[in-house]
């Protein structure tokens, strides 16, 4: 049994029959596992890792044929024992560390809250623990910083903040969504490598949730292509960079500026992404697509699950000619 | 060729209050910067927040005045002159988020049309014969003339932003961050079409952003600041091949890549740069530098030429 097991996850807002901003996500982490979900905007990678949560609140409608997390049931699991799921087993780290904490409070309170919360401390032994967490992540003069409010740290002390607060009950997964973006990249770097040696020195499964093609081939040994809702490729790294199956990959790759292209033009994508009402009848990459034939116009090709490395596309590229 | 931008000692300070009872401070946030660019050519200004470059952005389009130093756009000094309305029509700017650049009640077209109605004497008709190219240039069609700025994209909002800046055919272009907000299929097409009317139009491009890669990708010319002051000037290809100062160094190692050298060790820089309030002494930069010695805590490193480009940095030669 894996950590996280997802089937056929969507998530929809609107009428019935309204196009899934998450159509069809089958997922599986392993205990220890570094995966990437990596994505345009819309995507679909935030909603996904938000159903998991039990964060998509109505009109949204999650359904999945499995969601589970070490052995519960996500989908029939009652609010008081999501609550109690929720930031202790699995927990999460948000893009804006400013928004996730509460500007009100000051972070040594809002630590021992975590830890009275899901592991019963109170008073000095709270205080303490916190202390020690503030330095597992890297604070400098941590016991000055228990006092401070959010408001006086910089984004990157924020974020350790915010990273002090997921880990404080030693989760089995941690759920970072694009933990970076807001930060400058020297700052970026060091985030990086701390969520790293937290997750190995912790044996912890790190689900990375990123637009940036490069930060995700820098963490992950596994990633998720997402493209409108869909899941369109699933393997290893750094295999599939090098040698990408599905042309959205290839592409998204190719629209990088890297060492080497300097002032050529870059191939990239025409177009855009299509909005969850001007989706494609056949492959939803068709319009876009550079090698483009009949049948993908026709009909949506199907991701198999039954390979390690897996493309949804009817002519994947890069494969060996028997 | 006489350069189209030449900037000396370009210095803005800023005064900032701190509450009722403690003196005013200063904010150095651009210090002492002198550069040149020829037209045709990419000056990028990389660094991290607060390092300055939005600062020059602003002086450079005459939104604010130095507080001292000088500039001179297309051979015309700035200071003292008041012929701004040339300036402004010679120098234009590209912002970062193409939702709060474009005016929401007005139809693209009539926002294109307006900085020729105000600076040329084209007609109602010639107007719209440039406008309607314009957009076409740029990789919109003609029936967009009419619509609102909602019904576009985010790399279609950038598209009629850079449509906007280039139709007065600036001779200096100055954007700041221009694909930042934008997904990476997006900025590929913004990046060529930025390439492109620099060829058709041999516009002077200063190019701010924070990410390496793109900026390796259309400079000429680097400019690395931190805190406020220039660290390292000059040719991008060769800065980039072997970087001589220490914060250049530690920017490009920490800049992730698509394929990781796996096992690399990379020059982590540690804390954070620091409150532009109190700047260090001595070389800015020491406080967060692996190599500091007791002379980079005192004296201040001076701009300086070591193999084909500018440095400050006392110990650049052991870098070479």
């Amino acid at each position: 049994m894996s950590l996280l097991e997802i089937d056929n996850l969507s998530v929809r807002y609107g009428p019935a029959d309204a196009p899934p901003v998450v159509d069809g996500l089958d997922l599986r982490l392993e205990t220890g596992e570094v995966l990437a979900i990596v994505g345009e905007s819309g995507s679909g990678k935030s909603q996904a890792m938000l159903a998991l949560l039990g964060l998509v609140d109505p009109p949204g409608r999650v359904a999945a044929e499995r969601l589970h997390f070490a052995g519960h049931d996500l989908l029939a699991l009652g609010e008081r024992r999501r609550r109690r799921l929720l930031g202790k087993e699995l927990a999460m780290v948000f893009q804006d560390p400013l928004a996730a904490l509460d500007p009100s409070y000051r972070v040594g309170f809002q630590l021992a809250e975590v830890l009275r919360q899901h592991l019963g401390l109170r008073g000095a032994a709270a205080r303490r623990r916190a202390l020690d967490l503030l330095e597992q992540v890297e604070i400098p003069a941590a016991a000055s910083r228990l006092d401070a409010y959010p408001h006086q740290l910089s984004g990157g002390m924020a974020q350790r903040v915010a990273i002090a607060l997921a880990i404080a009950a030693e989760p089995r997964l941690l759920i970072a969504d694009e933990p970076t973006t807001a930060l400058d990249v020297t700052i970026q770097a060091q985030i990086l490598e701390l969520l790293l040696n937290l997750q190995r020195e912790r044996g912890m499964a790190l689900l990375l949730i990123s637009h940036d093609l490069a930060v995700v081939a820098e963490c992950a040994r596994r990633v998720c292509v997402m493209y409108a809702g869909q899941a369109v490729e699933v393997g290893a790294l750094p295999g599939l960079f090098d040698t990408p199956a599905h042309p959205y990959t290839e592409a998204l790759l190719a629209a990088l500026p890297e060492a080497g292209t300097a002032r050529r033009p870059l191939r990239g994508l025409p177009g855009s992404v299509p909005g969850r009402h001007d989706r494609p009848a056949g492959c939803l990459l068709s319009p876009r697509c550079a090698y483009v034939q009949d049948d993908c116009r026709a009909r949506r090709p199907p991701l198999d699950a039954k390979r390690q490395s897996q493309a949804r596309c009817f002519h994947p590229r890069n494969q060996e000619t028997p | 060729m006489s350069p189209v931008l030449i900037a000396r000692e370009l210095t803005r300070h800023y005064r900032v209050s701190r509450g009722l009872f403690r003196p005013a401070a200063t904010v150095q946030a651009l210090n002492g910067l002198s550069f040149e660019l020829q037209a045709g050519q990419t000056l990028a200004v990389v660094g991290e927040s607060g390092c300055g470059k939005s600062t020059l952005a602003r002086a450079l389009t005459l939104i604010e005045e130095p507080t001292a130093g000088s500039l001179q756009i297309a051979g015309q000094d700035v200071a003292g002159t008041n012929n701004y309305r040339q300036l402004r029509r010679d120098v234009q700017m590209v912002f970062q988020n193409p939702y709060a650049s474009l005016n929401p009640r007005r139809r693209i077209g009539d926002q294109l049309a307006e900085p020729l109605a105000i600076n040329t004497d084209l007609s109602a008709a010639e107007c719209r014969a440039r406008v309607l190219a314009m957009l076409e240039r740029v990789g919109l069609r003609a029936e967009h003339y009419a619509r609102y700025p909602h019904t576009f994209s985010g790399g279609q909002r950038q598209r009629i932003a850079i449509a906007r800046a280039m139709i007065l055919r600036p001779k200096v272009l100055v954007a700041d961050e221009p694909t930042s907000a934008l997904d990476v299929s997006v900025q590929a097409q913004v990046l060529n079409l930025f390439l492109e009317l620099q060829q058709q139009f041999g516009t002077a491009y200063v190019f701010i952003s924070h990410n390496l890669a793109v900026v390796r990708h259309v400079a000429d010319r680097l400019l690395v600041m931190y805190l406020g002051r220039p660290m390292e000037l000059g040719p991008a290809e060769r800065i980039y091949r072997k970087p001589l100062h220490p914060y250049t160094q530690a920017l490009l190692a920490a800049t992730p890549s698509l394929h990781p050298e796996p096992g690399r060790q990379r020059v982590r820089l540690a804390g954070e740069p620091p409150n532009p309030l109190e700047p260090p002494a001595g070389c800015v930069f020491h406080p967060r530098c692996p190599y500091a010695t007791e002379r980079c805590r005192g004296e201040v490193p001076a701009l300086r030429e070591v193999d084909g480009r500018e440095v400050a940095c006392h110990y650049a030669e052991r870098f070479v």
